[in-house]
């Protein structure tokens, strides 16, 4: 059987390739048809903020990316509720639809992967 | 044990050669490494034009000799590679740079590498950051 | 299963360190190396918080990295390389907070 894989990504959305190469991992096993999920935590719940408008920097939005997740076989969203509510976000208005944990659920929730990598 | 190595750090970087010595041990311990996959600034450690000061530790030149030495599979990401400039001949002639730096050991593939290394190797080790 | 978690970010203005022990399992471990081992200079927070959360034989440290920064204390247990490759194979996983 496949290996599972969880990718945690810490990184804010506009500052470098980061955050966007996090998700091309994801991305790229979704096409193998991996078992992966994503868990967006500490800077990186912000790639999940509303009405972010990144050309202004001139750079690509990540929302494609983002919504491509579902599409690529990555359904298992997740974002830590302890990084949402320390800078302020509704979890209600995040950009995808993900499953808040708590600090417990997360330790189990990684505990359940066969392999984590946090970017 | 078969171990997958991901490096995510430059050559001048603390990790990259920690990295390098876990990659060491692993062989001396009698493991295998399925593969060494080289992502984000980690695509740097395989530039083959890195030059350290001589009195310093020159990591990427310990790197290809560690690949070449032990005849192992050591993959650049493409995409990761191109933004940051780390080109072998065939890249570096379809966009028209001057330079190539990434010559043998190193192989330019896609990130499916690092997943396929990922499902045959019993533990994935990352290294990056300080 | 169990995790090692290897970080080595300096605990001072990075909250890597905080957020691996928010959500560490009861049998997960930790290994600091590079930066991260000043964590274990005593009379700090950091050192504080480590201290706190009851890792008795679940946090090590890379020895050449505490060495070099002349750290030495017996609340992370020293590895060397071999070691580190005997952790990550002793553990179910590896989770490098890169």
């Amino acid at each position: 059987m496949a290996k599972s894989l969880l990718i945690i990504s810490r990184q804010a959305p506009w500052s470098g390739p980061s955050a966007r190469e996090a998700l091309d991992i994801a991305l790229a096993g979704g096409a193998f048809d991996l078992p992966l999920g994503m868990l967006f935590m500490d800077d990186g719940v912000f790639q999940l903020a509303a009405a972010q408008q990144p050309a202004s920097l001139q750079l690509k939005d990540l929302a494609a990316n983002l919504q491509a997740l579902p599409m690529f076989g990555v359904e298992k969203l997740f974002v830590c509720a302890h990084s949402v509510a320390e800078r302020g976000l509704d979890p209600a208005s995040l950009s995808l639809p993900v499953e808040v944990l708590d600090d417990a659920a997360l330790a189990a929730l990684i505990g359940r992967y066969d392999q984590v990598v946090t970017l | 044990m078969k171990f997958a190595i991901a490096v995510f750090s430059p050559a001048h970087a603390p990790s990259s050669r920690r990295a390098l010595r876990f990659a060491e041990a692993a062989l001396a311990g009698g493991h295998q490494i399925a593969r060494l996959f080289f992502y984000q600034d980690g695509v740097h450690s395989a530039s083959a034009n890195v030059v350290t000061p001589q009195d310093e530790l020159d990591v990427a030149a310990q790197w290809r000799a560690f690949i070449e030495g032990n005849q192992l599979d050591a993959v650049v990401c493409i995409a990761a590679a191109l933004r940051r400039g780390v080109l072998d001949a065939t890249e570096a002639n379809r966009y028209q740079r001057p330079a190539v730096n990434l010559p043998a050991p190193w192989e330019l593939s896609g990130l499916g590498q690092l997943h396929e290394a990922a499902q045959v190797a019993d533990r994935l080790v990352c290294f990056g950051g300080d | 299963m169990t995790t090692l978690h290897v970080i080595s970010h300096s605990p001072f203005g990075d909250n890597r360190l905080a957020s691996c022990l928010r959500l560490l399992g009861t049998d997960d471990a930790i290994l600091l190396c590079g930066d991260a081992v000043y964590a274990l200079r005593a009379g700090t927070a950091p050192q504080q918080l480590l201290q706190t959360a009851r890792l008795q034989h679940r946090l090590f440290a890379l020895a050449e990295d505490a060495q070099a920064r002349a750290i030495d204390s017996t609340l992370a247990e020293a590895v060397d390389y071999p070691a580190f490759v005997e952790l990550s194979l002793r553990f179910d996983k590896v989770n490098s907070w890169l």
